[in-house]
């Protein structure tokens, strides 16, 4: 009997395991053996040349590597925030809209569309300091007559990016947390409302919990997901000016592809995988935790 | 002023609120591609002007005639980017729904070892950043002489796409009661049947969003594309996109042109899939 | 990997019926049954020119396989993944002169495989720049840039304008001819934030190249003979402080620390920005109506001159190279050189873009010659291009650039002062260096 039960799930998962294996975990050991090696792109012998965690030890005494590194924690957690907080309220209008639900939904759903360079393009131009959108409306409307050097100054081309970014990745959110509104039960809803809950309190007690776990999914998607950031941020400044807005991943891919220095690149991407093992074995816990609430109060 | 009228006029101010709040959102959502939508159609003069031209004062669809005739004559092979792009995107969405389908029920519906492990591992497999794999996947389909090709294409992004499905599907499984497959089954059903008739339909908002996200994930994605595909053989829009850049200069106008095309299609699948996420909902055997 | 073999074996039979250096009449030469496996430069600036490949499958009975068309950078990428893995199999490759010095080895001396009076056609300075070690390794196509200085005329025509600007400097109001007029006309025409003296790309190889061809100009060096570098000299505190004095000014926008080239051609051609040192491929841009504000009131003049007296004249050139490993050089030598001949440069010069052989400049000019803005366009650049040099051809210059790049941002915005930002950016360029074993 038990091995009858063990086999099903077995050849279900095969599939899943086999592709994943040989698209990723194959090239990570590559990858993760170069990080060890002084690897120069141009220099192909030089894959074979094991120079131990000399890599590690270059980027564990370098300041900018540990400035980069703080800042991308930083984006990431204020970014997931406010997507989530946006997305909800996003989520929750569209769901009590009486008419136009596809539409609006698809709207919703817009940014998704637009390939990462293009936001990166889009939101330089809108945010240049001379002809951009952005300081063209200000101007217009009289709130300022000074040119905002928005992608300049390294906090507000932190909210430049920010802007980007929430603007692209908020969408994520709001669709999966009206999947999660639609796929509700009415009853619970009904019963609280018949026992006199306020709205607020049958959102507290009723919805959120509910909804929570398609939230964190949410959350874990984007937070392994969030390399995504990577083409937008390398067209809007690409980690400048003077290294002010330099996040992880624009420092990888400079010192892999241009500086040609693949095994210090690696040995960087690596580290950087910490950050998002760490958010998402976080909300993972949270959604497992999330979940084991409903089962309970099912 | 009795009860119900100060109740009522409360509705009707929160139902404005609620219209003007939604209206507002959507606005800032859509802004930017408006922006883009015009900027296709605008001469560049008008985009770029300071003092800022507001109300268009001249539309064309130059870019577009431009975008469709040929080489030299500032074209490119549109035709075969959508065409590799459609085959990519749709080729890999629909695999990645079946593996995750499959994946995502054998963690909604069983009970075995090591399962937590196992989906954890899983979904970490997304968190190698595209740049510590983009090198690595190119030794090795270099070495299979896969480069420049659908095929290759195709596997990178249902291997991108199959963790997201399988934790999205799994979660929408969880959200239909065992009960009801099991009620099938004493009704006679193999487990099978009663997959495909009670589990299925009521999966399928969970179905729905999960091929979405995989589409639009391979529709749009650029960093791998870039390094894996290389002629018309292979490219995709995206990568299409730098063709209207030269090494001093940009073609912002056309840009946006087909930055348009990529988007009407995305739009217009996103549109009619919206049925199918409330679809398995109306259906309605959860309220029962 | 089929085709990879047919074009193989195709070429080994044909080695060994001809063992022989082309001559100038035989070219383009025959090569029936050949497949030429190529990488070209994608965009619509540079595609126009691949219409000519057919004519040369015809003429030689060869085939060409495009197995690779991207932009500039992707290429770039796409090169160094090419060499990391070991597939360098295939036969032609497009090229640059900035980038040329990163991989030396992979290319083949066409020198040595093409007619010394086919090469002689082609402008020295070019040729000069496509040579590294004495291989010839690149053969440049039109598509050469140097900056020239772009200007918006009316401003010099102004009589209000003239006088304020003798009262104020006793001097004539005329286009800038040094770094430091330029400068001061800049702070004089700027009025924040709606318009603007000049504008500098700030970042990436654009910013440390302007740096670097204003030290040359300054009298000073980027790197020394002996390969360590020399920027964090007087002359080198001179060329970064022209850019601090003006952001300081307000003379520039200031978000021009991240402009690259797309940012400030969309600047100009606004008309919120008086004098652009700019590339070539702008100058029709800047004279369409349909693109540009300015169109009708652009002028053109040579490059500046820096504190030594001599001209800036940082350039480069796009090309075609052979690979080593490719199977049949002589076939491939003859579709580079038919990419790169007469015609081919006429075609691309016609649509704006600056030739490399001298027949074609005479030819340019001589088109142009009803055409009295294309005419003053050409006149500038041919006196620019006298005044060009290319990058120090180090495999190391883009990296250095990435390293010293954001030291000379520091400086600009304040964060540091020239000399402590040249002498940082200095370490760091030794640095690599010394990783690379060159020091």
């Amino acid at each position: 009997m038990k091995g009858w039960k063990l086999s099903p799930p077995f050849l279900l998962l095969l599939p899943a395991v086999i592709v994943l294996a040989a698209v990723v975990v194959v090239p990570l050991l590559l990858s993760l053996y170069s990080s060890f090696t002084p690897f120069r792109l141009t220099r192909p012998e030089t894959f074979w040349v094991f120079i131990g965690a000399r890599n590690y030890i270059n980027i564990f005494t370098s300041r900018d590597f540990w400035v980069a590194f703080a800042r991308t924690v930083v984006l990431l957690t204020v970014a997931l925030n406010l997507e989530m907080l946006i997305g909800l309220g996003l989520a929750l209008l569209v769901e009590k809209a009486s008419r136009g639900q596809r539409l609006l939904r698809t709207i919703m759903m817009f940014p998704m569309m637009f390939s990462p360079i293009l936001v990166g393009f889009q939101f330089k131009f809108m945010f240049n300091d001379n002809i951009g959108l952005v300081n063209n409306a200000l101007q217009a409307l009289g709130l300022t007559d000074r040119a905002i050097p928005w992608l300049i100054d390294g906090n507000l081309a932190f909210i430049a990016i920010l802007t980007a970014e929430i603007w692209s990745s908020t969408s994520v959110f709001a669709i999966l947390i009206l999947a999660g509104l639609l796929a509700m039960p009415r009853e619970p809803v009904e019963a609280a409302r018949v026992d006199g809950c306020t709205p607020w309190q049958t959102f507290r007690y009723v919805t959120w919990p509910f909804i929570m776990p398609f939230a964190f999914i949410a959350m874990t998607i984007r937070s392994l997901d969030v390399a995504r950031a990577y083409d937008i941020v390398k067209i809007m400044t690409d980690g400048g000016p003077a290294g002010r807005t330099e996040l992880v991943w624009t420092l990888v891919a400079r010192t892999a592809y241009s500086d040609a220095k693949m095994g210090l690149a690696n040995a960087m991407a690596y580290f950087s995988i910490l950050l998002s093992i760490g958010f998402t074995v976080y909300f993972y816990r949270k959604l497992a935790a999330a979940r084991t609430q409903i089962a309970a109060e099912w | 002023m009795d009860q119900n009228s100060i109740h009522r006029v409360r509705r009707q101010a929160l139902g404005i609120a609620h219209g003007v709040g939604l209206f507002l959102a959507m606005l800032v959502i859509c802004l930017p591609g408006i922006w883009i939508v015009l900027s296709s159609l605008r001469p560049t003069v008008e985009i770029m002007a300071k003092p800022p031209v507001w109300i268009p004062q001249e539309l064309s669809l130059d870019a577009y005639v431009a975008m469709f005739s040929g080489i030299g004559k500032g074209g490119i092979p549109v035709l075969d980017y959508f065409r590799n792009s459609l085959i990519i995107s749709v080729t890999s969405t629909v695999i990645a729904i079946v593996i995750g389908m499959a994946g995502g029920y054998a963690f909604a519906r069983y009970r075995f070892r090591a399962k937590s492990a196992m989906f954890l591992g899983l979904m970490l497999t997304r968190t190698v950043p595209g740049i510590a794999l983009s090198l690595p996947l190119f030794f090795v389909y270099a070495r299979l002489g896969i480069i420049d090709t659908h095929f290759g294409l195709i596997l990178v992004y249902v291997a991108l796409n199959v963790p997201f499905t399988v934790w999205l599907i799994d979660g929408f499984f969880r959200q239909v009661p065992k009960d009801l497959a099991e009620a099938a089954q004493i009704d006679g059903c193999t487990r099978w049947q009663a997959f495909w008739q009670v589990e299925f339909p009521l999966a399928g908002p969970g179905i729905a969003s999960a091929g979405i996200f995989a589409f639009l994930t391979s529709w749009n994605e650029f960093a791998l594309a870039s390094q894996l595909t290389r002629s018309i053989n292979s490219k995709t829009l995206p990568v299409g996109l730098l063709d209207y850049t030269s090494e001093f200069t940009i073609d912002w106008r056309g840009m946006c042109a087909l930055a348009v095309v990529m988007i009407i299609p995305a739009l217009t699948l996103t549109f009619i899939v919206q049925k199918h996420l409330v679809g398995g909902l109306t259906s309605g055997a959860v309220k029962g | 990997m089929n085709r990879l073999f047919s074009g193989l074996s195709a070429g080994v039979t044909l080695l060994a019926l001809s063992a022989s250096v082309a001559f100038a009449g035989d070219l383009p030469g025959k090569f029936d049954g050949v497949t030429i496996d190529a990488k070209l430069i994608g965009g619509q600036q540079y595609e126009g020119l691949y219409a000519r490949i057919g004519e040369w499958e015809k003429a030689t009975g060869a085939k060409v396989n495009v197995i690779s068309k991207k932009n500039h950078f992707e290429l770039d990428k796409e090169i160094k993944s090419d060499i990391a893995s070991g597939s360098i199999n295939w036969c032609v490759g497009s090229n640059h002169t900035s980038f040329a010095p990163q991989y030396p080895g992979i290319y083949t001396d066409l020198a040595k495989l093409l007619p010394k009076e086919e090469i002689d056609a082609f402008v020295p300075a070019n040729i000069a720049a496509g040579t590294l070690d004495g291989k010839l390794v690149m053969l440049p196509r039109a598509q050469f840039d140097v900056s020239a200085l772009y200007y918006q005329k009316s401003l010099y025509q102004d009589e209000a304008k003239k006088k304020a600007y003798k009262d104020k400097y006793g001097e004539e109001l005329a286009p800038p001819d040094t770094f430091d007029e330029m400068a001061q006309q800049a702070e004089f025409f700027a009025s924040p934030p709606d318009f603007y003296g000049t504008q500098f790309a700030g970042k990436e190889e654009a910013i440390n190249g302007r740096f670097y061809e204003m030290v040359i100009a300054d009298g000073g060096e980027y790197l020394d003979k002996d390969g360590k570098p020399a920027f964090n000299s007087e002359a080198g505190v001179h060329a970064l402080d022209w850019f601090v004095n003006l952001y300081k000014a307000k003379a520039v926008p200031a978000g021009t620390t991240n402009y690259l080239w797309d940012d400030l051609g969309q600047g100009f051609a606004s008309g919120t920005v008086a004098i652009n040192l700019d590339w070539p491929g702008w100058a029709g841009f800047f004279n369409d109506p349909k693109s540009s504000k300015v169109a009708g009131n652009v002028g053109v003049k040579v490059q500046p001159k820096g504190l030594s007296g001599k001209r800036s004249g940082w350039s480069g050139a796009h090309g075609f190279s052979v690979t080593e490993n490719c199977a049949n050089k002589e076939a491939a030598a003859s579709l580079v050189w038919f990419l790169t001949n007469e015609d081919s440069q006429k075609l691309e010069a016609a649509a704006g873009p600056l030739p490399t052989r001298t027949k074609v400049w005479e030819w340019d000019i001589e088109q142009a010659k009803s055409d009295p803005y294309k005419t003053e366009v050409l006149q500038a650049f041919q006196e620019a291009a006298k005044n060009a040099f290319p990058v120090p051809q180090t495999p190391e210059w883009i990296e250095i650039s990435n390293a010293v790049y954001p030291e000379l941002q520091a400086a600009i915005l304040g964060d540091k002062t020239s000399k402590q930002a040249l002498d940082d950016a200095a370490a760091k360029a030794t640095q690599i260096l010394e990783d690379a074993g060159k020091l």
